[in-house]
C-alpha cells in the first residue's frame, strides 16, 4: 500500500513537470505579449528591449527551467499585465472563485440528491418523468447562453438580482467574502445557478441510479417486508448507502467546477481566477497562464491522487492488479 | 470573530451635492504609470490624475494646463513653456521646473512606452524655477500638440519610491501608486477589478463639476455592462455595441451618447509581397486596377446602415474629421460593382483571383461582421477572399509575419493631426528612421516620403496643409488603403447626467455634472 | 462469432457463460424498451429528423448562406415574415446581420455543428477506447503512463488546447486548406478534452474483464493479446462507451458553441449552430430576438434530443435498472 502510494505520489509529480513543459511549449502560439503590452508609437529597440528583460528570447525549454526554478520556491514571476507579482494576483482572486464553487458545489448537492431521491422513489410518476427530461435542458444549452438568458430575465427585466460582479465584500485580511453582505449574496446566485446546473444534473441522475439500484437490494425488501415505513427505509437505509459514489463524484466535480468556471466568471465578469485566466490569454499573460495552469494541475492531480488510492484501498481486487 | 469592514462596505458620507459615479469600460488600464503604458485605457484614467504641460480641451484643441504659456524659441530651435506657480501634488510636494527636467528624462527613457514622442527633443534645459526650454533637432510645430499625454510626476517622490524609471516588466511603486497634480487621487486600486478615484481639494484648477467619488470596474463583456446599465448598478458604460444603441436610448433612466472617435478603419493590401499567400502566381495588389476595383466592390454606406447601424461615417482618408490636417472635399471612390469588374478585367483578371483577408475579432467595433460583409462584396465582384479572423492577441503577430494579403487595420492618430498616420502607414518601413512601422503592406511612395519631412518641420499653417493635401490626393488616388468608416463612440449614461465626449474617448470626470 | 460470451456489463458481477445469439436478445430487449418509452420515440424522431435536414440542407435550404456572393447585405436584420424595408425580400424565419436567410443558416450551419460532433466524438472515442484498452489490459508502466497523460489532459481547458492547436494549425496547414482548417481545429479541440472519459471507462471495464475466465481461457489457448483485445474485450465495454458516445456528441455540439464564444469557433462565413448562437446574442438587448433565438431551439432540440436519448439507452443497457 505505503508502495503504491509513493509510486503514485511520483507519478503525479512527473505529471505536474510534463503540464509545465506543454504549457511552456504552447505559450509561443498564444500569441507575442509585446505587442499587448507597448503602444502604437513604440519602436523596434523598446521591443528587442523588452523581449529580453522578459526573457523571451530565451528557447522555451530555458524558460521553463527558469519558472520551475521560481515556481519551486513559490515565486510565480510578475504577471506582464499588471506587473505584480503572479501569486499576489492568485491569491487575491481565488477566494471569488472558490466560494463561487462552493455554493455552486452545494447547490448542486443539495438539490440534485433531493430530485434524485424524489424520481427514484416515483419512478415511473409523471412529475418523475418530467423532471428527469426537464433537467437535461440545462445541459443542452452552452453556460453562456444559460448565464445569459438569467443576466436578461433576472437582471434587466425584472432587475431582482445584480447583472455582473461579487456585490460588496467583507475583507478578512486574508480571505475576502460576499457570504457577509445582502448584495454579495445576492450577486452570487445567478453565477452559481448557471455553474452549478450541469453537476445538479449529474448528481440526480446519479443519485437515482443509485437507489433505484439499492432499492431492489435484498436487505431493502427485506426491511419492507419487517414492516417499516416507507420514509425510513427510502431515507435511513438506502439513500445512506447511494452516499459513497455520489461523494466520490461530487469530489472529483469540485475540480471541474473550479477549472471551467472560465465562462460563468466571464458572462458574470466574476472576479475570479477564471477571469483572471482569460484575460491573459486574451494579453498573453504567460507568468499567469503558466501559474494558473500548474494550480489547477496540482488540484486535479490531488483529487485523482486521492480518489485513486481511496479505491484501492476500498476494492483489493484492484490492490492484486496493482503488484503485477 | 468579528470581522474588519473596509471602506468598500461602509461607503464614507458625501458632502451635500458630492455625488459618487460608477463607471466601467471594456479594458482594465494596464498599470497606472503613465510612462510604461501608452494606450488610450491608461491615459483616459490617468488624465483625471496627472497633468500635462498642456491639456486638450472640451473641442480637442491645446489648452495650457501646467504650463501657462509657450512660444516657440528663435527660428523653430524649440518652445519655451512658461510653468505655472503655486500648484501642488496630491502629496503636498510643490511642482516646478525640476519636476519638468526628471518627467522628461523618466518620459524619455529607454525603459519608457514613450519615448518616441520624444524623439524630436535634443535638449531640454531649465531656464529659472518656473522657466523650462525643450529644444528640437529641427523646426517642430506640433511639438505641444504631441505632448498632451505626457504627465508630470514628482521627482521626489519617484526617488523615495524607487520609481525614476518606469518599468513595464517588473513593475514598480508607480505601477500601482499615483502622485499627480489633477483633480482626483487614485485611493483604492484593484488591478483588473476597480479603481476608485476621489476629488483633490488643493487642485489648481475652476472648471469643475460636482463628481466627489468615481468607481472604475471594467466589464469586458458589452451585454453584461449594457445591463448592469439598464438595471441601474453603473452610471456610465463605454462602449455600448452599435447594436444596442437604440434600445439604450428608448429605455427609460438612460441615454446614449454618440460621437465620432478618431480611429478610421481601413483596409491594407500587401503591396511590397512577391506573391500572395493564398497561392496563385504573382501579386494582383500591385496594380492599382485592382486596388481601385477593390475600393469600388465595397458598399460602405451599406455596411454603415446594418453592421455599424447609421452609427459611423464614411471616410476618403486615413483620418476623421476633426483632426488637425484634415484634407477637405475628399470623395471616396463611389460603390460601384460594375466598375470594379470592369477594372479587374482591364487589370486581367476578369476571372478574379484567390487570396486572404485577415482580421481581429476582438479589437475593433464589429469587426467580424464588418469582415465578413465585405467578404461577401468582394465576392461579388468574382474575387475569392479567403477570410479568417482571429483574436487581437494572434492578430498582429500574424500581420508582423506577414501572413497575409489584404487585411484590416483600424488607426487612431495620437497626435491628432494629420501626420500621425503619414509617418506609421504610408512612409517606407525604416526601423532606423522610425518611419512606417505599421505599414503591414509596406507601401512605399517617394513622393510621401519627400513631403513627410517637410510637413514635419513647416511652420507655416496654409504651406504644411497643402502638402497633407497632396499626401491625402496620392492615398487616394493611389489606393495605398481603402479607408471606410470613422469609428463611432457610443456612451451610455444614466439620465440626468452631464458628460462631455470626446473623440480621444477620453472620460473627463472634471466635466461631469450628475443631477 | 461463436467465442464471444455473454457477461453481464454491470462490473463485479460473476460472469455466466452462456452460447451464442446474443445479440438477437441483445436487439430485441432494446427494441423492446424503446417501443416502451415515448420519450425515446420522441427524441429518435427528432434527431432523425434535424440529421435528415442538415444531410439534405442544399435540398431543403431556401438560399446558401455560405455562398458569400449570393448575400445581400442590406436585407439584414429583417423580421421574421415582414417584408425587408429596403429590398422587401421576406424571410419566414428573417435573417441575421448579415442578411443571410436564419431558416437557411440554421440547416447549414446544422450540418457544421453534427459533423463537428460527430467527427470529435468519433475521434474521442477511437483514442479513449484504444488507450483504455491498452491501458487496462497491458497494465504497468503503460497503464501508469496512458493514464497520467490523461491527468495532464484533464488541466488544459479546451480554450487553452483549441487556441494551441490553432497556432500550430496556422503554421504548418497551406493557406489554400485554411478555409476547412477551423472545423478540424475544432474536432481535434473537442476530441482531445473528450478521450479521457472513454479511456477511464474502458480501462475500468477491461480491469474486470481480463480476470474473468473466458479471458484467461483465450489467453490460454494462445490468442494475441491484440486479438483478445479487439474480439473478446472489447464487446464486452462497449454498451457504456455507446453511453458516453451519445452523451458526448450533445456536450460536443454545445462545446463547439462555448469555443465559438471564446472566439475560436468555426469561421464567420460558415457559421456553426454555435457560430450563430454567439452572433445572435449581440442582439438579444437590441430587439432582434430572431437570430439567437431559432439557432438556440434548433441548439436546444438537438442537444436535448441526444441527450434523452442517451438517457434511455443508459437505462436500456443498464440490466441492473430493467
Amino acid at each position: 500500500m505505503l508502495a503504491y502510494i509513493i509510486r503514485r505520489v511520483f507519478q503525479s509529480i512527473v505529471v505536474l513537470l510534463v503540464v509545465g513543459l506543454v504549457a511552456f511549449a504552447m505559450f509561443r502560439f498564444v500569441g507575442d505579449p509585446i505587442e499587448q503590452l507597448l503602444g502604437q508609437e513604440r519602436t523596434v529597440q523598446d521591443v528587442e528591449r523588452l523581449r529580453e528583460a522578459l526573457g523571451l528570447n530565451d528557447p522555451f525549454p530555458v524558460q521553463y527551467f527558469d519558472f520551475l526554478v521560481r515556481a519551486v520556491q513559490g515565486d510565480f514571476g510578475i504577471s506582464y499585465r499588471q506587473s505584480r507579482p503572479v501569486a499576489e494576483i492568485i491569491l487575491e482572486r481565488a477566494p471569488a472563485t472558490l466560494e463561487l464553487a462552493l455554493v455552486s458545489g452545494l447547490l448542486a448537492l443539495v438539490v440534485g440528491i433531493a430530485l434524485g431521491v424524489f424520481t427514484a422513489i416515483r419512478r415511473d410518476g409523471w412529475a418523475a418523468n418530467a423532471i428527469m427530461s426537464a433537467s437535461l435542458i440545462g445541459v443542452s444549452l452552452p453556460t453562456f447562453l444559460i448565464g445569459i438568458l438569467l443576466i436578461y430575465v433576472f437582471g434587466v427585466q425584472l432587475r431582482w438580482l445584480p447583472t455582473f460582479g461579487r456585490g460588496d465584500v467583507v475583507d478578512l485580511g486574508w480571505w475576502t467574502t460576499g457570504f457577509l453582505t445582502p448584495s454579495g449574496l445576492k450577486s452570487l446566485i445567478l453565477p452559481s445557478i448557471t455553474l452549478g446546473l450541469f453537476q445538479m444534473t449529474l448528481i440526480m441522475r446519479l443519485v437515482r441510479s443509485e437507489m433505484l439500484e439499492v432499492l431492489r437490494q435484498d436487505y431493502i425488501r427485506f426491511a419492507r417486508a419487517r414492516g417499516l415505513s416507507a420514509k425510513s427505509v427510502n431515507f435511513r437505509h438506502a439513500l445512506k448507502n447511494t452516499m459513497v459514489p455520489v461523494i466520490t463524484v461530487t469530489g472529483l466535480q469540485l475540480g471541474a467546477i473550479i477549472a471551467f468556471a472560465i465562462i460563468t466568471e466571464t458572462v458574470f465578469q466574476w472576479p475570479g481566477v477564471g477571469l483572471l485566466f482569460i484575460n491573459a490569454v486574451q494579453f498573453v499573460d504567460i507568468p499567469v497562464m503558466a501559474a494558473y495552469l500548474m494550480l489547477i494541475s496540482v488540484m486535479f492531480v490531488l483529487i485523482n491522487l486521492i480518489v485513486d488510492i481511496l479505491y484501492v484501498w476500498v476494492d483489493p481486487r484492484l490492490r492484486i492488479d496493482g503488484r503485477h | 470573530m468579528r470581522p474588519i469592514l473596509t471602506a468598500a462596505l461602509v461607503a464614507a458620507a458625501l458632502p451635500a451635492g458630492a455625488a459618487e459615479l460608477r463607471f466601467a469600460s471594456t479594458t482594465d488600464p494596464n498599470t497606472l504609470d503613465p510612462n510604461a503604458g501608452n494606450s488610450a485605457p491608461v491615459f483616459s484614467l490617468l488624465g483625471n490624475v496627472y497633468e500635462g504641460l498642456v491639456r486638450r480641451g472640451r473641442d480637442m484643441s491645446i489648452e495650457p494646463a501646467l504650463a501657462t504659456s509657450w512660444e516657440p524659441i528663435g527660428d523653430g530651435e524649440g518652445w519655451r513653456f512658461n510653468l505655472r506657480e503655486g500648484v501642488t501634488f496630491h502629496g503636498g510636494q510643490s511642482f516646478d521646473a525640476d519636476d519638468v527636467i526628471f518627467s522628461y528624462e523618466r518620459a524619455s527613457s529607454e525603459q519608457s512606452d514613450t519615448s518616441s514622442w520624444f524623439a524630436p527633443v535634443s535638449e531640454v534645459i531649465k531656464v529659472d524655477d518656473y522657466t523650462v526650454d525643450i529644444m528640437t533637432s529641427a523646426p517642430n510645430p506640433i511639438f505641444p500638440d504631441s505632448i498632451a499625454n505626457w504627465m508630470m510626476m514628482d521627482a521626489g517622490w519617484a526617488a523615495e519610491n524607487g520609481a525614476e524609471r518606469p518599468n513595464i516588466e517588473q513593475g514598480n511603486y508607480a505601477t500601482t501608486n499615483t502622485n499627480g497634480t489633477g483633480p482626483y487621487m487614485i485611493t483604492e486600486r484593484q488591478p483588473g477589478l476597480r479603481t476608485v478615484l476621489e476629488a483633490y481639494d488643493g487642485w489648481w484648477g475652476e472648471d469643475r463639476g460636482n463628481v466627489e467619488r468615481a468607481i472604475f470596474q471594467p466589464v469586458q463583456n458589452s451585454a453584461t455592462a449594457v445591463a448592469a446599465l439598464l438595471s441601474g448598478e453603473l452610471d456610465l458604460i463605454e462602449p455600448v455595441p452599435v447594436q444596442d444603441a437604440n434600445r439604450v436610448e428608448s429605455a427609460e433612466g438612460v441615454d446614449v451618447l454618440r460621437g465620432i472617435e478618431a480611429r478610421v478603419i481601413m483596409l491594407g493590401f500587401p503591396h511590397d509581397a512577391e506573391g500572395l499567400i493564398a497561392g496563385g502566381e504573382g501579386n494582383p495588389f500591385t496594380d492599382p486596377r485592382v486596388r481601385q476595383a477593390v475600393a469600388q466592390a465595397i458598399n460602405v454606406p451599406a455596411i454603415l446602415q446594418t453592421v455599424m447601424r447609421g452609427s459611423a461615417e464614411p471616410v476618403a482618408q486615413l483620418m476623421g474629421a476633426g483632426m488637425r490636417g484634415y484634407t477637405q472635399g475628399l470623395e471616396r471612390p463611389a460603390y460601384d460593382q460594375e466598375a470594379a469588374r470592369a477594372l479587374l478585367a482591364e487589370a486581367g483578371y476578369p476571372d478574379g483571383f484567390r487570396f486572404s483577408l485577415k482580421c481581429p475579432n476582438d479589437r475593433y467595433l464589429n469587426d467580424e461582421a464588418v469582415c465578413t460583409a465585405i467578404n461577401a462584396m468582394l465576392a461579388q465582384v468574382g474575387l475569392e477572399p479567403v477570410l479568417e479572423t482571429m483574436p487581437v492577441a494572434n492578430y498582429w503577430p500574424t500581420l508582423r509575419a506577414d501572413d497575409h494579403d489584404m487585411y484590416l487595420l483600424g488607426w487612431s492618430p495620437g497626435t491628432f493631426d494629420a501626420e500621425h498616420p503619414i509617418r506609421f502607414l504610408l512612409a517606407t518601413p525604416d526601423e532606423e528612421a522610425r518611419l512606417g512601422s505599421w505599414n503591414f503592406g509596406g507601401y512605399s511612395n517617394p513622393r510621401i516620403d519627400e513631403l513627410l519631412p517637410m510637413i514635419q518641420s513647416e511652420i507655416d499653417d496654409t504651406a504644411r496643409q497643402a502638402m497633407l493635401d497632396e499626401v491625402a490626393q496620392i492615398q487616394l488616388d493611389d489606393v495605398a488603403y481603402v479607408p471606410l468608416y470613422v469609428q463611432p463612440l457610443i456612451w451610455g449614461v444614466k439620465e440626468g447626467i452631464e458628460v462631455v465626449q470626446r473623440p480621444d474617448n477620453f472620460l473627463v470626470l472634471r466635466w461631469i455634472e450628475m443631477g | 462469432m461463436p467465442d464471444l460470451t455473454d457477461s453481464s456489463r454491470a462490473p463485479g458481477a460473476t460472469p455466466a457463460p452462456q452460447p451464442s445469439r446474443w445479440k438477437v436478445a441483445w436487439d430485441s430487449d432494446i427494441a423492446y424498451s424503446f417501443r416502451r418509452s415515448p420519450v425515446a420515440v420522441i427524441a429518435a424522431f427528432v434527431t432523425l429528423l434535424l440529421v435528415l435536414a442538415a444531410i439534405f440542407a442544399p435540398l431543403v435550404a431556401t438560399t446558401n448562406p455560405f455562398d458569400p456572393s449570393s448575400l445581400n447585405l442590406m436585407n439584414g436584420f429583417s423580421r421574421p415574415g415582414v417584408p425587408n424595408e429596403f429590398t422587401g425580400e421576406t424571410f419566414f424565419l428573417g435573417t441575421d446581420d448579415q442578411g443571410r436567410d436564419v431558416y437557411s443558416t440554421i440547416l447549414y450551419g446544422l450540418r457544421i455543428s453534427l459533423f463537428v460532433g460527430v467527427m470529435a466524438v468519433m475521434f474521442a472515442m477511437v483514442l479513449g477506447v484504444t488507450l483504455g484498452l491498452i491501458a487496462g489490459y497491458v497494465g504497468g508502466w503503460i497503464d501508469s503512463l496512458i493514464m497520467r497523460v490523461a491527468d495532464v489532459q484533464l488541466t488544459f481547458p479546451s480554450i487553452l488546447v483549441a487556441l494551441l492547436i490553432f497556432g500550430i494549425a496556422r503554421g504548418i496547414i497551406p493557406i489554400e486548406h485554411r478555409d476547412q482548417m477551423a472545423i478540424w481545429v475544432l474536432i481535434v479541440a473537442i476530441g482531445l478534452s473528450d478521450w479521457v472519459q472513454f479511456a477511464r471507462v474502458v480501462r475500468g471495464a477491461t480491469l474486470v474483464e481480463k480476470n474473468k475466465e473466458y479471458v484467461q481461457a483465450a489467453r490460454l489457448i494462445g490468442r494475441k493479446p491484440g486479438a483478445i483485445m479487439m474480439r473478446h474485450i472489447l464487446p464486452n465495454v462497449l454498451s457504456p462507451v455507446l453511453v458516453i458516445a451519445t452523451i458526448s456528441l450533445a456536450l460536443a455540439i454545445i462545446a463547439e458553441a462555448t469555443l465559438s464564444f471564446l472566439g475560436v469557433g468555426a469561421p464567420p462565413t460558415q457559421p456553426s449552430l454555435g457560430t450563430l448562437i454567439r452572433i445572435g446574442q449581440d442582439f438579444l438587448f437590441s430587439g432582434e430576438w430572431w437570430i439567437l433565438f431559432f439557432p438556440a431551439c434548433t441548439l436546444l432540440a438537438l442537444a436535448l434530443s441526444v441527450n434523452l436519448l442517451g438517457d434511455w439507452l443508459r437505462d436500456a443497457l443498464n440490466p441492473r435498472l430493467r
